[in-house]
């Protein structure tokens, strides 16, 4: 890479605006138990920006690792410049021109900008890095982004959204003919925005495509020529963004109908409120969170990936810090600084993900029913009752119908919905007064989440506060009574179900609509 | 719910299996090594030496069972070699100083449980790594150890300071008809009995009380321990307290053997001490290990040492051998985890 070319087009071949650079046809990807991708194609031109839009899992990352050669495709095919290809890495689709900028960012904080920018292809003197010519080279692609980030300053000294600015000056600097940017806004400020949009049409005048994955609709406007839409794996639309408006977009983007089972709710919200959250703030991921429960009442939480829901059931539960606001439960206002504290008084939180922080797989079901109340099953001085843990355990397992061949399984060794069930049966043998649950469905077959949303309404029914939250909007129509809607750490709206839509909901999530402002 | 009850295959009997064969490989190749020295050496298969052996193999069971509590939650602790110096000397000075043997000992050991409780403050509160918190420790605690003592050996304790190593149990002697006392049976030594009993005690510890439970459940998932309301610091400050206790019985009972306390014993011990639990089935990850398999473990390694030493392979050669044992346990091991 020589400083001479900065520009991601190179020299030899003339940008020729609107011709299709990139193809994918009928991509298919399965991961065990999961369709990912169904049937799914795209196409990119020249010198266009071409937007990628679906809820959480609608599979728009996992279309772009498909076409970057970091999974593998199991049918359809790709074509780059009229050819067809099968990247076996990002490296080799890199090689090409094909550049993906992930969400999450891919720096290493202790090597400076330029190390970075240069990782694996440095500049070499003899056998040495040719540390000059690499800082010069990077400090070119930087100073064409404006934002004065230095080519020997430490990435971790960075901010996220600077860091992310490295991000693009590395694409820059690999000479993109094709560029993925997957929710490249996220983090950052207004300024930082335009800045990049600025960026963004340069390299579309200079014949780049720009594959644009953003949950911000809002935004789309200003740089997208071509919207596609996907669904749970699937294609819905291509349109000329010109031709549409943004609530066509949610409404493509939420359109399925509720296919999905959901039993009939069997509880009733009462107006006497067992759980209230007041003002509730976190520095830097939400704020100014306030919201209740009644009993009966199944809530909803819903927002996009980021919003801050499961941060609010976090710092609700202990486990992480808030900076302020008041939690009430059953009149009693409660001082809650650990998951022991909330648990105490009768909170739970089933995590998002089981594996990382909910489930101690390594362990048996009964070992994990028992976790979190081992009071009950051992004497004063600690002493586990084996058969009485055993009993307990059984109950539970029948109760909830975990399918396991007995509670001294092991959990890594059950299906994803049972491990659920075994998460939920340890908060049910604590006696919780509200839970808290977060993605209780994901990853799960359709079965199991059917009965996951019996246990729902039936713990709703037994009075136990319960709340849902989830991603997916039909979840949130189906099961709950209200919901809470955040947009980036903030709730923008609490409405009644019954009386909303999905359209509705999306608006609210996105930040098109405020009822608070 | 047709669906799941179809779609969750039986597997019960493949881990029950697969189980069975952890136990039993370690077991087995213990008893392969007992065949295997008993035939290339008439000396090794006698009751003398199994006491022998059995005494060698305490202070390696000791730290053992101590590294295995916290190897579970998914740490280490490399001080226990040094703490067990700095423990023995304790007891040494001390009892030169006059104070009885028993509270000297008691003193001694102690001193060990202060250093692990130093080592669990500094990891839980201080949050510094378990190996980087306890290298300190392993450093300082040598230190002191030679610091206390001028680096000199501390002689001339009484023979009351040697019971606890050399006294036995059940012990009996006949006059031989040269007059010469003749051992009939040479006892069960008194440091033998007190690792039994520990060695059932730290198992019932593990499989029966919340708070070995607790010990697994870091291990396995620390952040879903928390979340479910285990006192996570409290517990792993729990398993090196007990690590350093342990450390310090094993300096008690090793100076006591020497009737000498010495600033310069136990170097490199925690290596043998991890290697046993590591040879037993501990997973240096965290939340898989069990008692009987650190001794058993342990066990691997003292009668290796001592068949190897009795068909007179150097001691080198040991290192090599028993280095080659633990890359060859832990192999197999992960090859199991593997499928």
């Amino acid at each position: 890479m020589s400083a001479e070319v900065i520009r991601p087009q190179g020299a030899a071949t003339a940008p020729r605006l609107g011709e299709e650079i990139l193809r994918a046809t009928a991509i298919t990807k399965r991961f065990p138990g999961v369709l990912a991708l169904d049937d799914v194609s795209f196409d990119l031109k020249r010198g266009e920006v071409h937007a990628l839009c679906g809820e959480n899992g609608a599979g728009k990352s996992t279309l772009m690792k498909v076409i970057t050669g970091l999974y593998g495709l199991d049918e359809g095919e790709i074509v780059y410049k009229g050819e067809k290809r099968a990247f076996g890495s990002i490296q080799e689709a890199q090689a090409v021109g094909i550049t993906i900028i992930h969400q999450e960012l891919n720096l290493v904080p202790h090597l400076t900008v330029a190390e970075n920018i240069y990782l694996g292809r440095e500049p070499k003197k003899g056998w040495f890095v040719d540390r000059k010519k690499m800082e010069a080279d990077a400090q070119v692609f930087l100073d064409r982004l404006k934002v004065g980030i230095r080519a020997n300053e430490l990435v971790l000294n960075l901010t996220v959204a600077r860091q992310q600015m490295v991000e693009i000056a590395k694409a820059l600097s690999l000479d993109a003919e094709v560029l993925i940017m997957d929710e490249p806004t996220s983090s950052l400020t207004e300024a930082e925005i335009d800045r990049l949009f600025e960026i963004i049409h340069e390299l579309k005048a200079h014949g780049v495509g720009i594959v644009y994955i953003s949950h911000r609709l809002d935004e789309l406007r200003r740089i997208v020529d071509r919207v596609t839409v996907m669904r749970d794996g699937r294609w819905v639309s291509t349109r000329d963004l010109a031709a549409i408006t943004v609530d066509d977009i949610v409404a493509a983007m939420v359109g399925r109908s509720l296919d999905e089972k959901f039993p009939e709710r069997t509880s009733t919200p009462t107006e006497e409120v067992i759980f209230q959250v007041a003002d509730l703030s976190r520095t830097g991921k939400f704020r100014n969170v306030s919201f209740d429960l009644r009993r009966g009442e199944i809530l909803g939480f819903a927002g996009l990936m980021g919003a801050g829901r499961t941060e609010v059931a976090r710092a609700v539960f202990g486990a992480d810090p808030k900076t302020g606001g008041t939690v009430v439960l059953e009149g009693r206002e409660l001082s809650i600084a650990s998951p022991i504290d909330a648990i105490r008084s009768g909170i739970a939180y089933l995590s998002e993900d089981r594996k990382l922080n909910g489930l101690a797989v390594k362990m048996s079901v009964k070992d994990n029913i028992t976790m979190a109340n081992m009071e009950a099953v051992s004497s004063r001085f600690g002493f586990i009752d084996h058969p009485l843990e055993r009993r307990v355990a059984k109950k539970y397992v029948d109760l909830l119908n975990v399918k396991t061949p007995s509670v001294v399984q092991i959990a890594k060794n059950l299906s994803g919905g049972n491990q659920q069930k075994v998460v939920i049966g340890k908060w049910l043998f604590r006696d919780s007064r509200v839970l808290f649950f977060d993605e209780p469905t994901r990853g799960i077959d359709v079965g199991a989440k059917f009965a996951i949303y019996q246990l729902l309404d039936e713990l709703a029914r037994d009075g136990i506060g319960v709340i849902l939250i989830t991603s997916e909007l039909p979840e949130i129509l189906g099961m709950t009574d209200r919901v809470v809607v955040f947009h980036e750490g903030e709730v923008t709206g609490i409405l009644e179900t019954r009386q909303t839509t999905q359209e509705e909901i999306m608006q609210y999530a996105s930040g098109v609509r405020h009822m608070f402002r | 719910m047709a669906i799941t009850e179809a779609g969750v295959p039986e597997r019960k009997y493949n881990i029950d299996k697969r189980d069975l064969i952890q136990k039993f490989a370690a077991l087995a190749g213990l008893l392969l090594l007992v065949v295997a020295f008993s035939m290339t050496s008439s000396a090794f298969m006698t009751v003398s030496n199994g006491v022998t052996i059995a005494l060698q193999t305490t202070s390696i069971a000791f730290l053992g069972l101590g590294a295995t509590c916290v190897i579970i939650t998914g740490g280490i602790d490399l001080s226990v070699g040094s703490v067990l110096a700095l423990a023995g000397v304790v007891a040494g000075l001390a009892t030169k100083a006059g104070v009885p043997v028993s509270i000297s000992m008691i003193a001694g050991i102690l001193t060990g449980g202060v250093c692990g409780w130093v080592n669990g403050i500094v990891i839980t509160r201080m949050k510094l790594p378990p190996f980087i918190a306890t290298l300190g420790m392993m450093m300082v605690a040598r230190g002191l150890a030679l610091q206390i003592t001028g680096a000199r050996a501390v002689s001339g304790l009484g023979d009351d300071f040697g019971i606890l190593g050399n006294g036995s149990f059940m012990r009996i002697v006949e006059e031989g008809a040269n007059g010469f006392p003749k051992v009939v049976f040479p006892g069960v030594s008194y440091a033998v009995i007190l690792m039994a009993v520990l060695a059932i005690v730290c198992a019932i510890v593990l499989a029966k009380t919340t708070f070995g439970r607790h010990l697994y459940a870091i291990g396995s998932n620390e952040e879903a321990a928390r979340l479910s309301g285990v006192h996570v610091d409290r517990t792993k400050i729990g398993a090196y307290v007990l690590s350093g206790l342990l450390a310090g019985l094993s300096g008690c009972v090793l100076m006591s053997r020497l009737v000498t306390a010495q600033p310069n014993e136990g170097v490199a011990y925690e290596l043998d001490a991890i290697a046993s639990a590591v040879i037993g089935g501990t997973s240096l990850v965290g939340g898989v290990g069990t008692i009987s398999g650190t001794v058993i473990g342990a066990f691997i390694i003292g009668i290796l040492r001592n068949g190897l030493n009795m068909n007179g392979v150097s001691s080198f050669i040991q290192m090599i051998i028993i280095g080659l044992v633990i890359i060859g346990t832990v192999w197999i091991d992960q090859l199991r985890n593997r499928r």
